[in-house]
């Protein structure tokens, strides 16, 4: 059993008035510190390489998506967001994606598809804003998803830095 | 235009004014709650209507009127509709005795002391009237076929009356002291010299303390708000309420805190009187009662956001053990200096 041993009050503490003026004047020099709020939309949120927003197809220099249409992200995706169909292509990377969507209501963003991609097409962006007023147009499709590769630099050379653990001279 | 015709376009105007001044001084209290709390907490507050927020009273009284008043199943409805009516009125009705000013000199003519009714048994009047606002709280708390309200209701009733006694008493010595019942009276007998060492917080400092401490109670705001006492009732009284009707309990509980604050500032800080300057004209005097009953609805504020509630038990103790034999004894105590002194 626990006994609580009540502490004794001095005869000033049950006069019960000094110790009200005590916390009255607490909360007065309270008044003038300033507020720690953040003020959402006028002040954004910090962000940097590591912030992981909505995933982004990377579009390389010459125009084209790196995707190649594997699937891999498809299958990695653990919310079922990301919904793919292949087509072919003359360049020498023979397929890309025709349809590539992402259902943003569903993306949990995870980072599970950046993880999975083998060819450095989708990274995480540092978008995090999203609203809009109908459920469909939450369902981003590739004209949506696309960022040139220069936008997400910083995002993909994180990736590469803290993946460089893993890769192993021969690998690469 | 003939003088009586005068005399009642002087009074409709005056009588307006308080009317339109005492709401929108509870409009802008609602604000001023929100703003301290916040900044108290390290908060912003309401910054989002108009410049720092000062249009939120505005805002909120436009939501108000657009939502919908739910009455509960089984509720009592006449009475339901009743309660916030008789909330909010008597706290409004009290307004009528409080002198803001002293008498006002416009168009070389003089109007009168500033005051809907220079009422001779004012104070009697306003206790009479101010403690009918309970029966709001307690036919609100009874109407609304809930358990919660009715318990809300019931505590208040039973504060009211322990809080009640101790205030009379406080104020009986202040009576005893000017030798009036008149607010004005009692007001000019302590700004007549322009001396604030002749206000009463320096002759009554006990009854100032414990009409301070009684007014809180009388208008249930902390820490002695157990007709609310969110943890346990939801919301007391009100929690049945909605929309406009809920937005008029404010109202009430605004204005009681007015009229108490105003209360206080006539019987112990001497009114309209303005420091060392007795003969302050009207306007002077009437910004001085402004500024000291602000003063005192920021007291009000202050002490919500930094005290925690009582226990029931302790808000009993407190009021029929402490404040009651103190406020005898200080009576007792002016009753002989004044016989023998």
């Amino acid at each position: 059993m626990v006994i609580v041993k009540r502490k004794e009050l001095s005869f000033l503490e049950r006069l019960y008035i000094p110790e009200v003026l005590r916390g009255l004047s607490i909360t007065f020099r309270k008044m003038f510190v300033k507020p720690i709020t953040r003020q959402y939309p006028e002040e954004p949120l910090p962000k940097d390489e590591v912030t992981r927003g909505q995933p982004r197809l990377v579009v390389k220099d010459d125009g084209a998506v790196a995707c190649v249409s594997c699937g891999l992200c498809e299958a990695a995706c653990p919310a079922y967001a990301i919904t793919i169909d292949g087509g072919e292509t003359d360049r020498p990377i023979e397929r890309e994606p025709v349809r590539f969507d992402i259902d943003m209501l569903r993306c949990i963003l995870c980072g599970f598809c950046e993880e999975a991609c083998p060819k450095d097409a989708i990274f995480m962006s540092d978008e995090l804003e999203l609203a809009d007023t109908s459920r469909a147009a939450l369902v981003y499709d590739m004209e949506k998803l696309k960022r040139p590769a220069s936008a997400m630099k910083k995002r993909i050379d994180y990736v590469y830095r803290i993946n460089d653990r893993w890769r192993t001279p021969s690998s690469t | 235009m003939s003088p009586a015709l005068e005399n009642l376009a002087a009074i409709l105007i005056r009588n307006s004014l308080i009317l339109f001044g005492i709401i929108n001084v509870a409009a802008v209290m609602t604000l001023v709650e929100r703003k301290v709390s916040a900044w108290m907490q390290y908060r912003h507050g309401p910054n989002r209507v108009g410049p720092w927020g000062l249009l939120q009273p505005l805002a909120d009284g436009v939501k108000f009127i657009f939502k919908e008043v739910v009455i509960p199943y089984g509720a009592n409805k006449p009475l339901f509709l009743l309660a916030p009516a008789m909330a909010a009125v008597p706290a409004m009705m009290t307004v009528a005795v409080v002198p803001f000013a002293n008498d006002v000199i416009l168009f070389d003519r003089n109007w009168g002391p500033l005051a809907v009714s220079d009422l001779d048994v004012g104070i009697l009047y306003l206790l009479a009237i101010g403690s009918m606002s309970v029966y709001g709280v307690i036919l609100a708390g009874w109407a609304s076929n809930s358990k919660y309200s009715l318990l809300g209701g019931l505590r208040a009733s039973a504060q009211m009356i322990s809080y009640e006694l101790a205030l009379i008493l406080s104020i009986l010595a202040v009576i005893a002291l000017a030798g009036s019942v008149n607010l004005k009276e009692i007001a000019l007998a302590q700004a007549a010299s322009g001396n604030p060492l002749d206000w009463f917080i320096f002759k009554q400092p006990l009854a100032c303390l414990i009409l301070i401490v009684a007014a809180f109670a009388e208008t249930n705001r902390h820490p002695f708000d157990f007709a609310e006492c969110e943890p346990e009732l939801v919301a007391g009284f009100n929690t049945e309420y909605s929309a406009m009707k809920w937005a008029i309990f404010f109202i009430g509980e605004y204005s009681a805190m007015t009229v108490m604050s105003s209360l206080a500032v006539v019987l112990f800080f001497g009114g309209w009187s303005v420091p060392f300057w007795p003969e302050a004209p009207w306007y002077v005097g009437f910004a001085a009662f402004g500024a000291k009953v602000s003063c005192f609805l920021f007291l009000f504020v202050w002490v919500r956001w930094t005290l925690p509630r009582f226990r029931f038990d302790q808000l009993m103790r407190l009021g029929w053990k402490v404040m009651l034999p103190l406020a005898l004894l200080n009576l007792l105590l002016t009753g002989a200096f004044l016989a023998f002194g």
